[in-house]
C-alpha cells in the first residue's frame, strides 16, 4: 500500500472509531428516551394499554400524558430498531462498541425505570396476587377455584376479565412462592411482585454472563441482547411476569451444566432445577430430555425423578391432586386463540375466520416432529442448549394463545447457543409480533 | 470457569457403548443437514411474514371500516360522543355488519339510555349505511331481551318488543 493510500485510509479508520460508539451511545439514549415515554405515559392511567390498578405510580404523574396507541407503538417501534441496531453493531465490531460499564448502566436503567413505573399491558400479576390471596386470605384453594371465589377481595377489580373465573394454571411452587406476598396487602403484594420480576431479570442476566463466558462468548453482548430487548423490558418486566422467574430458574439449570466443572452432582442438580422451573411454569420442562440426552448418564435422570417426586408431593399436600395435575392445565390453557398467535394469521392468509379443532391437532403433530428432529439432532451430538431453545420458539410459535411474553423463552438459551440461527429466529418472531401490533398506528379508530 | 468439554462426560461414558457415548461434535453429515433445517426456515419465515403482513392489511381495512361506522352514528344521532362499542359478533365477524351503541344523552359509557345502529354496506364519503336499530335501557348490555322501540330491517327476529 502507498503512503498516499495510507493517508487517504487513515481519517476514515480514525472516523469509524469514534462514529461506532457515538452511534451506539445515540441508540442506547433512543431505547432509554423510548422506554421512559411508555413508562411516564403509562404512569397518567386512563390508558386501554395500562391495566386497571391501584395508583403505585402515582409520583411519576404529571410528567406525561395519557398513553395512546399511537406513542406507545411509536416508542416501541423506536426502541426495536434502536435495539436491533446496537444488536447487529456489537456483533460486526471486533471491539467492544459497548463497554460492560456502559452495558451494565442501560441495562440497569432501563430495568429501574420499568420497575418504578405502573403495571404495563397486561393483568397477569393481579391473577398471581388473586391466587395468592385466595389461598392464604381466604383458605380456598386456587387450582379448584378462580378469582371470582373471592369476588368481594380489593383484588377481584383488577383481575382480567378473561380470568376471573380461571383455576390457576401456573405450578405448585410458583403458588407456594407467591404465598408470602398475600399478607402484605393489595399495594405491598404488587410492589413484591414487581421487585420479584426486577431480582429474577437480574439473576438471569447475571447467569447468562456466567454461561456465555463458560463457552467463549462475549458475555456484554449477550446480557445486551437480552437484557435491553424491549419485549423482555416492555411486556416482560413491566407486566412482573412470572416467566421471569422461570428463566432464572432455567439458566441456573443451563449455568450448572456448563460452568466450573459437570459432575454427576451437578448434572442431577441442574435437572433437579428443570424440573423445580417446570412446577413454575410449565413450558421450561422442555429442556429436560435435552439434557438427558445430551449427557447420557444415570444423574440428571435421578436428579429430575428426586425433584418431581419431591415436587408431587409437596403440590399434594398443598393444593390436592389438582395441584399435580399439570396436564389438565396445560390441554385447557392449549385450547385458547389469541389474536396475535401466528397459528390464527396462517388461519387468515388461508381464508378461514380463525382456528378450528383439526388446527390445533395439526400444530401438535407439528411441534411433536420438530421435538422429535432436534431430539435426533441432540443424539448426534446438536448443542442441547440450542436444542431446548429451538423447542421453547416452536412451543411459542404453534401455541394458539401467543402473548408478547411467551416469545421471550427461548432469548437466554439463543444468546448462548452455538447455533447462531436461533438468535436469529427469535429475533425475527418478536419483529413479526411487533409488525402485527401496528394496525392502529395505521387505522386509529377513535 | 469454562464449560465442561464434553470429552470430560465422554470419559464417563466410557462404560457405555461407542453408539451410546456422550459427543463431543456432531457426527458427519450434519453439513447437509443443516443447509435443509436452514432452508425449511427460511421458507417458514416466509410463511409468517406473509401471514403477518396479510393480517396487518386485513386489521387495517377492519380499523377502516369501524372508523366509518363510529362516524356514521355520531352524524346519525348528531351527538359527537367518543365512548362507543361495537359489537361485530352479532351477524357474524365475516359478514362486516356492525352494531355500533352509545348513549343518548352525555354520561359514563352505558349510563344513559342507549341507542344501537346496525350498519353495513360500502364505505361512501366515510360513513356506511344504518339498516336499522333499536334502544336499550340504561345499564344494560345488548341482548335481545333488553331490546325495544326496534326500526328498520336489520332488526327484524332481534328484538322482543
Amino acid at each position: 500500500m502507498s503512503v498516499a493510500a495510507q493517508s487517504e485510509r487513515a481519517p476514515a479508520g480514525s472516523r469509524s472509531e469514534w462514529l461506532t460508539p457515538a452511534l451506539a451511545s445515540l441508540l442506547a439514549l433512543l431505547l432509554l428516551a423510548a422506554t421512559v415515554e411508555i413508562v411516564l405515559d403509562g404512569a397518567v392511567g386512563h390508558s386501554p394499554l395500562i391495566p386497571k390498578s391501584p395508583p403505585i405510580a402515582g409520583w411519576l404523574q404529571g410528567l406525561g400524558e395519557r398513553l395512546g396507541y399511537r406513542v406507545f407503538l411509536v416508542a416501541i417501534l423506536a426502541s426495536a430498531g434502536a435495539y436491533a441496531g446496537l444488536v447487529a453493531l456489537g456483533r460486526r465490531s471486533t471491539e467492544a462498541v459497548i463497554s460492560k460499564r456502559w452495558a451494565l448502566i442501560l441495562i440497569g436503567a432501563l430495568h429501574l425505570v420499568v420497575f418504578a413505573g405502573p403495571v404495563l399491558l397486561s393483568t397477569d400479576v393481579f391473577s398471581y396476587i388473586a391466587y395468592a390471596r385466595m389461598g392464604v386470605e381466604h383458605g380456598l384453594n386456587p387450582y379448584t377455584h378462580g378469582p371470582g371465589a373471592i369476588s368481594h377481595d380489593p383484588v377481584f377489580p383488577y383481575v382480567g376479565h378473561d380470568w376471573r373465573h380461571v383455576a390457576t394454571a401456573y405450578g405448585p411452587l410458583y403458588t407456594l412462592l407467591s404465598y408470602p406476598f398475600a399478607p402484605l396487602g393489595l399495594k405491598g403484594a404488587l410492589w413484591a411482585m414487581k421487585l420479584e420480576a426486577l431480582l429474577a431479570s437480574a439473576g438471569t442476566l447475571a447467569l447468562i454472563w456466567r454461561c456465555a463466558r463458560a463457552r467463549r462468548l462475549d458475555p456484554v453482548w449477550a446480557i445486551l441482547v437480552v437484557g435491553a430487548n424491549p419485549l423482555y423490558i416492555v411486556y416482560g418486566l413491566g407486566g412482573a411476569h412470572n416467566d421471569l422467574l422461570m428463566l432464572l430458574v432455567m439458566m441456573a439449570a443451563v449455568s450448572l451444566t456448563l460452568v466450573n466443572g459437570s459432575s454427576p452432582r451437578r448434572q442431577g442438580a441442574a435437572a433437579a432445577l428443570v424440573v423445580a422451573g417446570a412446577l413454575i411454569k410449565a413450558t421450561v420442562a422442555a429442556l429436560l430430555p435435552f439434557m438427558v440426552l445430551a449427557r447420557r448418564s444415570l444423574a440428571p435422570i435421578l436428579g429430575a425423578l428426586a425433584a418431581l417426586i419431591a415436587g408431587a408431593l409437596i403440590g399434594y399436600a398443598a393444593f390436592g391432586v389438582h395441584g399435580v395435575d399439570v396436564v389438565a392445565a396445560l390441554n385447557r390453557d392449549a385450547a385458547f386463540v389469541s389474536t396475535d398467535s401466528f397459528a390464527t394469521e396462517i388461519a387468515h392468509l388461508f381464508g378461514k375466520p380463525g382456528v378450528f379443532p383439526i388446527d390445533h391437532d395439526l400444530l401438535k403433530a407439528a411441534l411433536v416432529l420438530i421435538i422429535l428432529h432436534l431430539l435426533w439432532r441432540t443424539w448426534r451430538g446438536y448443542d442441547w442448549i440450542a436444542a431446548s431453545g429451538w423447542t421453547l420458539l416452536a412451543i411459542s410459535v404453534t401455541s394458539t394463545w401467543l402473548l408478547a411474553w411467551y416469545i421471550l423463552w427461548p432469548l437466554p438459551l439463543a444468546v448462548i447457543s452455538r447455533d447462531r440461527r436461533l438468535l436469529v429466529a427469535t429475533l425475527v418472531i418478536q419483529g413479526l409480533f411487533l409488525a402485527h401490533q401496528i394496525s392502529p398506528l395505521l387505522a386509529p379508530v377513535q | 470457569m469454562s464449560e465442561t468439554p464434553a470429552t470430560a462426560a465422554g470419559e464417563r461414558g466410557q462404560r457405555l457403548p461407542g453408539w451410546l457415548r456422550p459427543r463431543s461434535i456432531e457426527l458427519p453429515g450434519s453439513g447437509r443437514m443443516r443447509l435443509i433445517e436452514t432452508t425449511l426456515l427460511v421458507l417458514v419465515a416466509v410463511l409468517l411474514a406473509v401471514a403477518t403482513v396479510n393480517d396487518l392489511v386485513r386489521q387495517t381495512h377492519v380499523n377502516h371500516r369501524l372508523i366509518a361506522d363510529l362516524h356514521t352514528w355520531r352524524v346519525y344521532t348528531g351527538h359527537t360522543y367518543h365512548n362507543l362499542s361495537v359489537e361485530q359478533e352479532l351477524f357474524g365477524r365475516a359478514s362486516q355488519r356492525e352494531v355500533v351503541c352509545g348513549n343518548t344523552s352525555p354520561g359514563a359509557p352505558k349510563a344513559r339510555t342507549q341507542l344501537c345502529l346496525a350498519i353495513w354496506g360500502p364505505v361512501v364519503n366515510g360513513r356506511r349505511t344504518v339498516h336499522g336499530g333499536w334502544y336499550l335501557p340504561p345499564k344494560s348490555e345488548d341482548v335481545r331481551a333488553r331490546r325495544y322501540g326496534c326500526f328498520g330491517e336489520a332488526s327484524r327476529g332481534l328484538c322482543t318488543r
